[in-house]
């Protein structure tokens, strides 16, 4: 007969083995606000600085510098009055700069940037009802949740005054900005922003357009997917 | 009688069978639990540290469904997908709940000119670059790599982010490439929306051909 405490031994052994197991489960499956585990280091964290890393050695920590006062880019001064600011001889540019071309590609380009920077609050057609613009209103009127918002709701792109206006102002718009609206000259880059002139443009034109604006040959496609509500209710007319 | 206590008791018969099998199951069982509990998948998927402000992708990225590229602008032309400059928070939060307790910090650092203290979740080891636009601008989205953002309250690494796992990816990209215009829609699963055929095809228009040559990602 084996004596008792070579039993005890082994169970205890057996249960032992089976809590690593047990808690690397638990690491694997749980979320964890610890840093990670590095069992070997290896180079991992290396003396360098690397895009918006810390540098513990400037006031602010950070390893990149804000440029010095007065700095330029290259590239950032382009000597073009209409390209850069959308005025020609102090006046806003009815035109597209010469150094762009206004293409199918271009307007592409546009619809993709305007859905990402614009439509949060213009919507996606340009009518001023994006959902940000939604929440804004909720929290305006909700005090407890709103906790100080004020609101000037986004334009209707669709308006007169908007129509009215040449595509010189609009790239300023976006540019630097307008009452609510934030400047958007650094997240967007130039050639960007005058694509989303040209997007603009054309939600404006799409909104606005007469049969006749349509080439003769696609006309009847249009019918076909009942964008024309008269000829539905002659169909179900003639079905009684 | 007592010449019985010089002899080994009959359990010790056990002792050769038992050495044995502890010899072979106690190198299996440490060499096992290496494999499992050292992994990326057990040290490094999960990490979810606490951030300085209580930022919710959950709201912005799904509630309000903004693009990721309105605040990560660089991620298209740039290796790295920055964090943005706190004039893209006041975009927003300068008229946007701006009395709020949760917002104290932003108003505060971006009055003084300084940086938010944003935690770092995804951070490879600085031999390793990564080259975020080489892989947005061939059709591989930002869900393949950092799981679905617009549904997480708080950021945490979704993925191992370890060598083994970047190769696994670049020995066989089709299953992670999806049209350029659902780059941003984590919601989309080339796996559902495409056939393989479709994905071999978008795979040769963008001509990729991953190289898994060391210089390829360390320098």
């Amino acid at each position: 007969m084996i004596p008792r405490i070579f039993i005890y031994i082994t169970l205890i052994l057996i249960a032992a083995a089976l809590l690593p197991p047990a808690i690397t489960a638990y690491m694997r499956t749980s979320k964890k606000p610890q840093p990670r585990i590095h069992f070997i280091q290896d180079m991992d964290n290396q003396g360098k600085f690397r895009t918006q890393h810390e540098n513990p050695l400037f006031d602010d920590n950070r390893a990149m510098r804000p440029p010095v006062d007065g700095a330029v880019m290259r590239g950032e001064i382009v000597d073009s009055e209409h390209l850069t600011s959308g005025t020609l001889n102090g006046t806003w540019a009815t035109s597209f700069p010469s150094q762009i071309t206004v293409n199918r590609e271009f307007l592409q380009r546009g619809r993709e940037r305007f859905d990402i920077y614009c439509q949060s609050c213009h919507g996606l057609a340009g009518y001023g009802d994006g959902i940000v613009d939604q929440v804004a209103r909720d929290l305006l009127v909700n005090s407890r949740l709103g906790k100080g918002t004020s609101w000037v709701p986004p334009r209707n792109l669709h308006e007169l005054t908007i129509h009215q206006q040449v595509v010189g102002e609009i790239f300023n718009t976006i540019s630097v900005g307008k009452n609510n609206m934030p400047a958007l000259e650094s997240q967007i880059t130039v050639e960007d922003r005058w694509a989303i002139v040209a997007w603009v443009r054309a939600l404006q034109r799409s909104q606005n357009a007469e049969l006749t604006d349509i080439p003769e040959s696609d006309r009847d496609n249009l019918e076909t997917v009942n964008l024309i509500p008269s000829n539905n209710e002659e169909e179900e007319a003639d079905e009684e | 009688m007592n010449r019985q206590h010089y002899v080994f008791p009959k359990w010790s018969n056990m002792l050769l069978p038992t050495l044995i099998a502890v010899s072979t199951v106690v190198p299996l069982y440490v060499v096992l639990l290496a494999a499992y509990g050292f992994s990326p998948k057990a040290t490094d998927v999960g990490y979810q540290p606490e951030q300085p402000i209580p930022f919710s992708h959950a709201v912005h990225a799904g509630q309000l469904g903004m693009d990721c590229r309105y605040c990560h602008n660089t991620v298209e032309v740039a290796a790295k997908a920055a964090i943005p400059p706190t004039q893209t928070c006041m975009n927003c939060h300068e008229k946007i709940k701006k009395d709020s307790d949760q917002l104290q910090l932003l108003h505060e650092t971006y009055q003084r000119g300084e940086s938010i203290p944003w935690v770092r979740v995804h951070d490879l080891p600085d031999y390793v670059y990564f080259h975020h636009a080489a892989h947005i601008s061939r059709g591989v989205g930002c869900v393949s790599c950092h799981g679905r953002v617009d549904q997480m309250e708080v950021v945490y690494q979704h993925e191992p982010l370890s060598m083994a796992w970047c190769l696994n990816c670049h020995r066989n990209p089709e299953p992670h490439l999806r049209p350029l215009g659902e780059i941003t829609n984590l919601a989309y699963d080339p796996m559902v929306e495409l056939t393989a055929d479709e994905r071999h095809q978008l795979r040769k228009l963008h001509s990729i051909d991953p190289s898994q040559d060391c210089s390829t990602c360390h320098r």
